[in-house]
């Protein structure tokens, strides 16, 4: 981010003073939040510069560099790089930079984790494999929290930098507060103290730094996200330890400024809720897979479905919006006609779906196979959609089946994102009932003609009654339906799944055109046959791609599987279920 | 998205390509507006080139089917893709728009 406007407590690209030191000198880079590429925080003390995450990218770091040159233009000192973690978005970006890398002038500092995977380029730990990202291994010349304090390495240990610079490496324990013990070092120079706290969790090598009243906190705030949590090395019990010892340092006054690893610097007194707020995530996280490469492949896969039904459900339920607005107004309620326009901004929503198919677009155009970024530009999309989605005034006015399968829909993509198997429950269940639940439900308005005519003596009352029969449109209303069965076989599935997937293939041949939708069951004794086959569409409709991923993807959760074809004057879906047990 | 357009049988013809999302919509919609402050009231967006349609796109076709509201005007739309059918089949809308397989169907409603 070019120099930023001094609202900001940090101005970027803008040397200025460290809060709580007298002559100690900061200039950060502070970006746009993204999983590319992290902050860097480069400090200017009086004895040796020191770089806190050069970063994941080169331009950053022959940025940071020429920071740098400027700065030996006055004095010339040697440059520590210090990592709050060995995460590749946190310091890739210094491979090709030799001003940052010289080991005459340069020396890099991590945790003693951090260094092993920065030596030999863990792909694991390192999170090179998720994001595929490889990196050559580089030399740590200070490694942070050697040994076992518990073994007795606390003892003082000498650095030497660059330039013949020595200081000293402390370590002890820190007590903020009864009850917190925090494994700390610090590195003592003649006129400059920087303490560096343990703080594991997100990764095992997580560290924070504070100098003078300025805590920089790596990626501790971003710890308990969805796509963050779960990565190798993270875990559950020390992040929630990690982050009750930070809120205790907060608590005890001597921090102005929090420095994360990704965003803007902020506040202690908004740092204070925001670490409660990741605490009390981090504390649910239970049972959540490892975010190995496969798991982030399915991800993004199961991203890139999931985002391709949220668009056509959405621009549904927003045109259904408009619809309603515009035969309400046409009917002089003028007022009902704008609440209903403003429950969905069509503005935003076309703005995220945008913003989605754009990152999509130029992720595969780099040949990519989809990867944990695109999963994670999807949880972001998906996280304001739920955030802005009013599904409860939504269900008054909208058919109950768009809105509940589009929150369905985000709910699972959540779940998968953070680790968690979105939700199965197969149940053994005759279908036959399923499918004419759905039938039913499809084919009859929300509310029938009595309760109209009922609700004529209440204006108010009719007013609800007349948008909700606006709104909910019976997908089956014109179109000739009909379910032959072969007895009425008993199956395992998950029945939320199922009725929705029943759903999504009917309203698919309905919407593509089918004038009549033939469904019929049929059963032997190894497998449950439900076909569904719209007929009388135009060429069009008829020549609509191969069945859809998130089709087939939905139907395997659901507990069967499912085929598409092309049939003379329309399409027919099969779905193959097994027998109940 | 590229418009173009024609006229024929004192209808015009408004054949658009691409996709009609928060990027274009406002160019359909300031066209759209431009034909009708023109005096043309007979309007035919030929959609067989339109892939995609969004919630923005959706409200620009409501928005010229308020303002061809008269007896005398004349707003229809044919040639549409499945996906775009879909969306404004579920979304309600072909029960308010006309709705044409082609452009010499619609003309011939005319």
């Amino acid at each position: 981010m070019p120099p930023g406007n001094s609202s900001e407590l940090l101005i970027s690209r803008t040397w200025q003073p460290l809060p709580g030191t007298t002559d100690t000198w900061i200039f950060p880079e502070i970006r746009k939040i993204d999983v590319i590429s992290s902050n860097s925080y480069l400090v200017r003390t009086p004895e040796y510069l020191l770089l806190i995450d050069p970063g994941g990218i080169p331009s950053q770091a022959e940025m940071l560099a020429s920071a740098i040159t400027r700065c030996r233009q006055q004095v010339d000192l040697p440059l520590v790089v210090v990592l709050t973690h060995a995460h590749v978005d946190h310091f890739t970006g210094m491979q090709s930079c030799p001003v940052l890398t010289d080991p005459g002038h340069a020396i890099l500092a991590a945790h003693t984790t951090g260094a092993d995977a920065v030596e030999q380029a863990d792909p694991d730990l390192t999170q090179g494999d998720v994001l595929g990202r490889a990196f050559t291994p580089m030399p740590v010349g200070i490694r942070l929290f050697c040994g076992d304090p518990a073994e007795g390495d606390t003892a003082a240990r000498t650095i030497r930098l660059p330039q013949g610079i020595e200081g000293l490496l402390i370590r002890d324990r820190f007590i903020p507060e009864p009850g917190i013990s925090i494994d700390r070092e610090s590195l003592v120079f003649s006129g400059t103290h920087v303490e560096v706290y343990h703080t594991p969790g997100h990764s095992p090598d997580s560290i924070c730094i504070r100098i003078g009243r300025t805590l920089f906190i790596g990626d501790l705030l971003f710890a308990s996200n969805p796509g963050v949590a779960g990565q190798h090395g993270w875990s559950q019990d020390a992040l929630i330890n990690s982050l009750e010892s930070m809120l205790a340092v907060l608590r005890t006054g001597s921090v102005d400024i929090v420095c994360s690893g990704h965003g803007r610097a902020i506040p202690a007194s908004a740092a204070c809720p925001m670490l409660e707020r990741v605490l009390s995530d981090a504390r649910v996280l239970t049972g959540i897979a490892e975010l190995t490469r496969q798991r982030a492949e399915d991800t993004a896969r199961f991203a890139e479905d999931c985002m391709e039904e949220i668009n056509e459900l959405f621009t549904i339920l927003a045109g259904r919006l408009y619809y309603v607005s515009h035969v309400m107004g046409e009917l002089g309620e003028t007022e009902t006609a704008a609440h209903a326009g403003t429950l969905i901004d069509a503005g935003e929503l076309d703005g995220l779906l945008e913003s989605f198919r754009e990152f999509a677009d130029a992720h595969h155009a780099q040949e990519k196979q989809a990867s944990i970024l695109l999963a994670l530009k999807a949880g972001q999309v998906i996280g304001k959609l739920e955030r802005s989605f009013m599904k409860d005034e939504l269900r008054k006015i909208i058919d109950q089946s768009l809105v509940t399968r589009a929150e369905r829909l985000l709910t699972s993509y959540s779940l998968m994102l953070r680790g968690f198997t979105p939700p199965q429950e197969r149940e053994s269940c005759p279908l036959c009932p399923v499918v004419e639940a759905i039938i039913i439900g499809l084919t009859g308005p929300s509310c029938s003609d009595d309760d109209i005519l009922s609700s004529t003596d209440d204006t108010e009352a009719f007013c609800r009654m007349l948008l909700a029969r606006i709104g909910t449109r019976p997908l089956l209303e014109d179109v000739n339906v009909s379910f032959e069965r072969d007895g009425d076989p008993s199956v395992l599935i998950d029945r939320d799944l199922f009725s929705d997937l029943l759903t999504y293939i009917i309203e698919d041949l309905v919407g593509t055109g089918a004038a009549r939708v033939d469904l019929s069951v049929t059963a032997d004794a190894t497998r449950t046959v439900l076909t569904i086959t719209g007929r009388g569409m135009d060429a069009a409709g008829k020549k609509a791609g191969p069945v859809r991923g998130f089709y087939i993807r939905l139907c395997e959760r659901a507990g069967g599987t499912l085929t598409g074809e092309a049939i003379p004057d329309g399409r027919r879906y099969t779905i193959t279920v097994g027998p109940a047990g | 998205m590229e418009i173009v357009a024609t006229v024929q049988d004192k209808v015009t013809v408004l054949a658009v390509t691409g996709r009609v999302d928060t990027s274009t919509a406002g160019d359909l919609e300031e066209t759209i507006s431009r034909t009708i402050d023109g005096g043309h009231r007979r309007l035919l967006l030929d959609f067989s080139g339109v892939t995609y349609i969004s919630s923005g796109g959706l409200r620009v076709l409501l928005a010229t089917a308020k303002k061809l509201g008269g007896a005398d005007d004349r707003y229809a739309l044919c040639c549409l893709s499945h996906e775009v059918h879909k969306v404004m089949k579920l979304a309600g809308f072909t029960s308010i728009l006309s709705i044409y397989a082609s452009p010499e169907e619609a003309l011939a409603a005319w």
